[in-house]
């Protein structure tokens, strides 16, 4: 990067300031980013742009950033092509059961892990965090004989019931739990509090930071989830997002590029607007799990 | 931020037993806060996991009835050269994505971290970020565009400063390199953060103490920074190479596998032996070389991490 003409200027007004202004290298490294921040943009300029021109002058050569001349054709074709309204709500659907789920009986797990003496407590917490390093491809396929067995092919719960358990959850609160000190909920209990009192009234409140990293991180990935819906769901009106968005550009049934287009933007917006929203949230959650080695 | 939360794992059962005053717990309120993760534990991890391995002993098409074949499975697999193909192609495709999200995500960091103007700071933060949080689908879909040949805006770019662009996904030699480009658009962002996130434990006081000693700026990168930093370049490519030896969602979507079995992966092939072929047997044998690959690599990775890492 800039070394050379920085590092004989600081040396001169070094112990001047504590940080002295390296002027020609922050510009550089300002101008190198600014560039890298417009690349990573740049695909997703185009997509909306596109999405949002008339059909017939979109993915015109030179690429046009603007969206001339506007059209929302384009968005009533998804419409008409697949049904994107009820797969918007079968997201949801699986999203908030599974979210909202899996942080209860993790929850549960990690107050007592963290909280509740009971025979086999440490050797059942090894044997769960064993499951850490189990991927889902290992496990997927006798949950589709299970689900299959059930007859819960081509259902929203065979993609909810097995996101019910979040193992990393149980873990990352149990940690959590631990360093709330234990006087506050032997004075509720003294108190004549119980359990699940303490739990929901004491833990659960303190560990907010906690619970709202593994919410969003938990959201990203079943709103996301491209695997599970694919093996287990088949119709249309039941498919979620990310596979009915893949659906729309299939051969048969498909629509063209342009309007698939039109139903990545209609993907890509709502995320962009809860990113936008709650970005400290989401930045915060990323940092404080990522950094637990 | 929860950094010191985690110090504290070993600390606690000491303190408990130093504490009588649990009396009115009794063993029976632990088992029922357990029961229900404990009761999906087994039911969809710990089950399939042993049912997976039983299974790959068998001969099955979820028609007719299994049949024991023991080790039958894993003796095919060690000739069929679809399977060495995925997986030679999965361990390109994860080493190339470690070492460049690494290498990118530590720069970007780095340079974000140097006390940029706010509004710079915040535009490139959500742009790198940003397409971490969109899904696969439509990450997929969007970059098949982006690099058609016809009308894809790269490679008419390309075009205008005298490249001629390769056939992304049709050239053998270029699929591959396609789809660990988006991969990193896809998910630098995630790595970014962490990289900023263990800059932050970086103290102040020991880049500074070297800049009072005489150290340049390249001296203080290489002797400080760097080395505080081994801790979370270790947890980023642990995390990252067990994400990418699970790749499946983009090479489904954009190429099917191909040209020439070029870009097809160790999951992919899982999931077209298991659930288009329903070869159920082969394709658990196969879930379980995934499953051994993945632990073996992480195991090296913190066998070989205290080489490098600090304090490791």
């Amino acid at each position: 990067m800039s070394t050379e003409v920085v590092s004989s200027k600081r040396r001169l007004d070094a112990g001047a300031r504590r940080r002295p202004p390296f002027r020609v290298g922050r510009l550089v490294i300002s101008v190198v980013l600014f560039v890298v921040g417009v690349l990573m943009l740049a695909p997703l300029v185009w997509l909306i742009s596109t999405s949002l021109t008339d059909p017939v002058e979109a993915f015109r050569l030179p690429p046009s950033w603007l969206p001339v001349p506007f059209s929302l054709q384009n968005f009533r074709d998804v419409v008409d092509l697949i049904p994107l309204g009820q797969m918007a709500l079968n997201s949801l659907i699986v999203t908030v059961i599974s979210v909202l789920g899996s942080l209860f009986t993790a929850s549960l797990a990690a107050y007592a892990f963290s909280r509740l003496p009971f025979p086999g407590r440490d050797s059942i917490f090894v044997v769960l965090l064993t499951a850490l390093m189990v991927p889902t491809q290992l496990t997927i396929i006798p949950i589709f004989i299970l689900m299959r067995n059930l007859g819960l092919i081509d259902h929203l719960t065979a993609l909810w019931l097995p996101a019910l358990i979040n193992v990393f959850a149980i873990f990352f609160l149990r940690q959590y739990f631990n360093s709330i000190p234990r006087d506050l909920d032997e004075a509720a209990r003294i108190d004549g509090a119980g359990h699940l009192r303490i739990l929901f009234q004491i833990m659960i409140p303190l560990a907010g930071p906690a619970l709202s990293a593994l919410a969003i991180l938990g959201f990203e990935s079943s709103w996301n989830n491209y695997f599970g819906p694919l093996i287990f769901l088949t119709s249309p009106e039941k498919m979620t997002l990310p596979i009915g968005l893949v659906s729309l550009s299939a051969g048969q049934g498909g629509g063209p590029a342009v309007v698939v287009f039109a139903g990545i933007t209609l993907v890509v917006l709502p995320m962009l607007v809860v990113f936008l929203a709650f970005q400290r949230a989401f930045v915060e959650s990323v940092a404080s799990v990522g950094i637990r080695g | 931020m929860t950094t010191a939360t985690v110090d504290r794992v070993e600390g606690v059962p000491r303190q408990r037993r130093a504490r009588p005053s649990t009396g009115r717990s009794f063993p029976l309120a632990g088992w029922l806060f357990i029961s229900p993760a404990m009761l999906l534990f087994l039911l969809f991890i710990l089950g399939p996991f042993v049912a997976a391995m039983a299974l790959s002993l068998y001969s099955y098409d979820l028609l007719t009835p299994a049949e024991f074949v023991g080790l039958k499975n894993f003796r095919a697999l060690a000739s069929d050269d679809l399977l060495i193909k995925a997986l030679g192609n999965t361990f390109v495709f994860a080493f190339a994505s470690v070492v460049t999200h690494l290498i990118g995500g530590l720069l970007l960091a780095v340079a974000v971290n140097r006390g940029l103007n706010k509004v710079l700071s915040y535009f490139i933060r959500t742009a790198v970020f940003f397409p971490f949080l969109i899904s696969w689908a439509a990450v997929a879909l969007l970059w098949k565009y982006v690099l058609d040949p016809s009308f894809g805006i790269l490679s008419y770019y390309l075009g205008l400063i005298g490249i001629e662009a390769p056939g992304w996904f049709t050239d053998p030699n270029w699929a591959l390199p396609s789809i660990i480009g988006i991969d990193f658009w896809h998910t630098i962002g995630y790595t970014f953060l962490i990289m900023l996130a263990g800059l932050q434990t970086v103290p102040n006081e020991m880049t500074e103490a070297a800049r009072v000693d005489g150290a340049n700026r390249a001296q203080i990168f290489f002797f400080v920074t760097l080395p505080l930093m081994t801790p979370t370049m270790f947890f980023a490519s642990v995390i990252t190479f067990i994400g990418a030896f699970q790749i499946f969602d983009p090479v489904q979507i954009i190429t099917g596998g191909g040209p020439n079995d070029a870009t097809i992966t160790a999951v992919m092939y899982l999931y077209q032996t298991g659930f288009q072929a329903f070869q159920i047997g082969y394709a658990s044998a196969i879930a379980l070389v995934v499953f051994a690959v993945i632990m073996i690599v992480t195991i090296v990775q913190f066998w070989g991490s205290r080489k490098w890492v600090h304090n490791a």
